[in-house]
């Protein structure tokens, strides 16, 4: 699916634009992820030292998707992304468990911020594919996830390289997009 | 020595704040894709930012049959910027047929980044033929900082 045919299924919101900002740490597969959702080829993908961001626009609106670095010198700016955010894209290396703990502690930081309040929050448990990856729902429960009260939030297992569950995962984030303000 | 140094500091006056963006800031490719399959029809990466040139591209007209295109800008900046912006215009025999503004807003010290516009192709009846969009087309795009307009690129498109 393209991201332009995914826009076309947003239309019950078509007087706004629409920003999804995508967080994690570094290398979780963030921009992996944003590249297959164009279809583009993922064989190649660096490091991000900035942000991506992907602007997509039919029928009138805009949707779009900011992927910010999750290197630990970058993460300070990642605030400056905060405003005007519709949904928070959070993704997780499930095959990582020595950093299970560091990007639990700064997605709870990012659960308390003021300008991502009510904010819906999708996570995506990503690189299932590996063997010794995490099921989704024991990062769940390593993050705590069920005590979030303030949100709508959901747990997505998903290979970004194949594109399998991404697309799972956007169907929840069209139905939990905020209405209009 | 030093001490006469630190003295003769003063705090940065606009201008040469000005000049350090400036200074800092690459364009570094561009590219334009079939925005269904991911292909790149087209990608420039010569020395995009030296200014007051107009880049050629040529790019296969096939690029016209696509449903879906998508334009890619990739930037570094060496100085952290606030108010960033683009401009983004397309242009046909000098005459504006399409404009985009884009708001970044923060940009990060010493930062790659990208944009990428990903939009639907005016309906094959309603495009001109490449014949005549070749070499009369341009697309424009201009970077701010706030008013400060930071870079201007020009590529003029040829269909092959």
């Amino acid at each position: 699916m393209g991201l332009l045919a995914f826009l076309r299924k947003l239309k019950s919101t078509p007087d706004r634009d629409i920003r999804m900002l995508l967080l994690g740490l570094d290398n979780a597969g963030k921009t992996t992820m944003l590249k297959k959702l164009a279809t583009e080829d993922v064989t190649h993908v660096t490091p991000t030292q900035g942000f991506n961001i992907k602007s997509v626009q039919s029928a009138g609106f805009k949707l779009n998707i900011w992927d910010i670095g999750g290197q630990r010198k970058i993460r300070p700016y990642w605030k400056n992304y905060f405003e005007n955010t519709d949904v928070l894209i959070y993704v997780i290396d499930s095959a990582d468990r020595h950093r299970f703990e560091e990007t639990s502690g700064e997605l709870g930081e990012l659960l308390l911020e003021d300008k991502l309040g009510g904010v819906p929050i999708l996570v995506f448990a990503n690189k299932q594919d590996l063997t010794h990856a995490a099921p989704a729902h024991e990062i769940a429960e390593g993050l705590q996830l069920h005590t979030i009260r303030d949100r709508a939030w959901q747990i997505q297992p998903c290979c970004a390289t194949s594109g399998e569950g991404v697309r799972d995962g956007l169907d929840w984030v069209l139905k939990n997009l905020p209405v209009r303000k | 020595m030093a001490l006469a140094s630190a003295a003769t500091k003063s705090p940065k006056t606009p201008a040469s704040r000005s000049q350090e963006i400036l200074a800092g800031f690459k364009l570094n490719w561009m590219n334009l894709r079939d925005a269904d399959t991911g292909k790149i029809w087209w990608q420039g990466e010569d020395d995009m930012s030296a200014s007051g040139t107009e880049h050629k591209a040529h790019v296969p007209k096939q690029l016209l049959k696509c449903k879906r295109i998508s334009r890619e800008i990739n930037f570094s900046s060496a100085e952290q910027m606030e108010n960033f912006r683009l401009e983004q215009r397309i242009l046909f025999k000098d005459k504006l047929i399409e404009e985009w503004y884009f708001e970044f807003g923060f940009v990060i010290p010493n930062s790659t980044n990208t944009w990428q516009s990903l939009i639907e192709a005016a309906s094959e009846s309603q495009m001109l033929p490449s014949s005549v969009l070749s070499g009369n087309t341009v697309i424009e795009t201009r970077f701010f900082d706030a008013d400060l307009l930071v870079n201007t690129s020009k590529v003029r498109l040829f269909y092959v």
